[in-house]
């Protein structure tokens, strides 16, 4: 079992990779700052970097949403093996539909779920998941997408230029963003990379000294550090192109000033909600970043359906992963057979949602259509256009 | 509630991220300034510009101080 947990907790951080790539990643590929092969290789490399950075190992598995500890209930390894399956299956279907959605909150969801059926309704403290769940999914948009829509109007008047004489626009030069962009782009990568990481080895950890494998209150093994880094950034390198082109251009069309704005407000947010005592997602900061710098840019419209969906693929989060970690909780209860019935389930549902997946492949080729800057504009969109018409209802 | 919390996050976020924002979109805009083949631009931008985005960059190695817990524990 102990075994199975880990195996199960490092595909949830590789999936929790991949998902994650497009907070850091997706303007940036989308304004052509970095190419998308480049891009997905840095952010891979920084996660790597960042995981190894920071291995304090967490008192709680759920971080006080589950009352757990001397005076609670006890997690066990099953009830752990049930939220993991819970929010990789709600990370798989999320990734297939291409919506941004928070692996934390999958993983609290899978938990509460697991949790529920596993041990009963009275181990669920329910103010805590309304001040860490609830208020920061509904927050942590408003703020980023704000702060946002703010430097986005700054950045474009500050640097809109006219003629003083006629009033005609000049050439804005505004590619200087792009520099920009890579560096706020990486701390965002970064800072994942120490966060998210660090959640895998702290489960990893406790599921080991619930077991007795290690002494209570040691911290993370060299491999378990070692393996949770690299899965992670794996999952970053192979790139959730889906996630990639609904925030590289499916919210709204970006513009390098725009991307610029749009990631320094993620990234500011993550390290204020980080320091301050207010945790906020990064998935939905930088999905609020994006749609609020959107907001801002004039010229450009921020599709509404599209954003209605991935905020109703939040609401889903919870209870969704939650159904699927109860559902498996209860499986594991009846024994060996239902272990093995729900690691072969889990382990079908996964694949099969891969070949799905493949039907309509969405790679570094196709996720995002790059404009060039200058001259060559005209003349590259009508060749992306066709591109696109080649590649059939691949595109859309 | 955490409302301190909310209202402290919200508003370092908001005023970073400007500051952040303008210094470098002070830069761009100096660049091109000081980029100008027609007018003959004023010897101090560009040096002006450098400053701005060496704030920034000043503004990046404090977001990587907090990022790496080795800094401030």
């Amino acid at each position: 079992m102990v075994a199975l947990v880990i195996s199960l907790a490092l595909f949830f951080d590789f999936t929790n990779g991949f998902h994650d790539t497009a907070n850091a990643m997706a303007t940036p590929i989308a304004t052509g700052a970095i190419k998308p092969k480049t891009a997905v290789a840095l952010a891979a490399v920084l996660n790597l970097v960042g995981a190894f950075l920071s291995t304090e190992v967490a008192k709680t598995v759920s971080g006080g949403i589950i009352k757990e500890g001397s005076d609670g209930v006890q997690i066990t390894p099953d009830i752990i093996f049930a939220g993991l399956m819970g929010a990789i299956l709600w990370n798989m279907i999320t990734w297939l539909k291409g919506l941004p959605s928070s692996s934390s909150h999958a993983l609290f969801g899978g938990l509460i779920g697991a949790a529920i059926a596993g041990i009963g309704i009275h181990a669920i403290n329910f103010e805590s998941i309304l001040q860490k769940i609830i208020l920061p999914a509904v927050f942590a948009p408003v703020i980023a997408g704000g702060v946002a829509y703010l430097c986005t109007r700054l950045a474009y008047a500050l640097t809109a230029r006219h003629d003083p004489e006629t009033g005609d626009k000049l050439t804005q030069k505004r590619g200087g963003f792009r520099t920009g962009q890579v560096f706020t782009s990486s701390l965002v990568a970064l800072a994942h990379g120490t966060n998210d990481a660090q959640k895998t080895m702290g489960i990893i950890t406790l599921v080991l000294i619930s077991a007795g494998l290690q002494p209570a209150g040691s911290g993370p093994e060299w491999w378990v550090i070692t393996a949770c880094a690299f899965a992670i950034a794996i999952g970053t390198y192979s790139g959730g192109w889906r996630i990639i082109r609904t925030m590289g251009s499916g919210l709204t069309e970006v513009k390098p000033a725009q991307g610029f704005a749009a990631e320094t407000s993620t990234a500011t947010a993550i390290l204020a909600s980080s320091h301050l005592g207010f945790a906020l997602s990064t998935t939905q900061v930088a999905s609020g970043s994006v749609v609020g710098s959107g907001m801002g840019r004039r010229g450009t419209t921020v599709r509404w359906g599209t954003a209605g969906r991935i905020a109703i693929g939040w609401l889903f989060t919870l209870p969704a992963a939650g159904i699927m970690g109860a559902l498996t909780a209860l499986l594991v209860q009846t024994g060996v057979v239902g272990v093995i019935i729900a690691a072969t389930a889990g382990t079908a549902a996964v694949a099969y949602m891969f070949v799905r997946s493949r039907k309509s492949p969405v790679g570094s080729n196709n996720a995002v259509e790059i404009e060039e800057v200058g001259q060559a504009v005209q003349f590259r969109k009508k060749k992306s256009a066709t591109k696109s018409i080649k590649n059939g209802g691949a595109q859309r | 509630m955490k409302w301190l919390e909310l209202f402290s996050v919200a508003s370092a976020t908001l005023v970073s991220a400007v500051t952040v924002v303008v210094l470098y979109s002070l830069g761009v805009r100096l660049t091109a300034i000081a980029g100008d083949t027609r007018t003959s631009p004023a010897a101090w931008t560009r040096p002006l510009a450098y400053t701005c985005f060496a704030l920034c960059g000043a503004a990046i190695l404090f977001g990587l101080y907090l990022i790496i817990p080795y800094f401030h524990k």
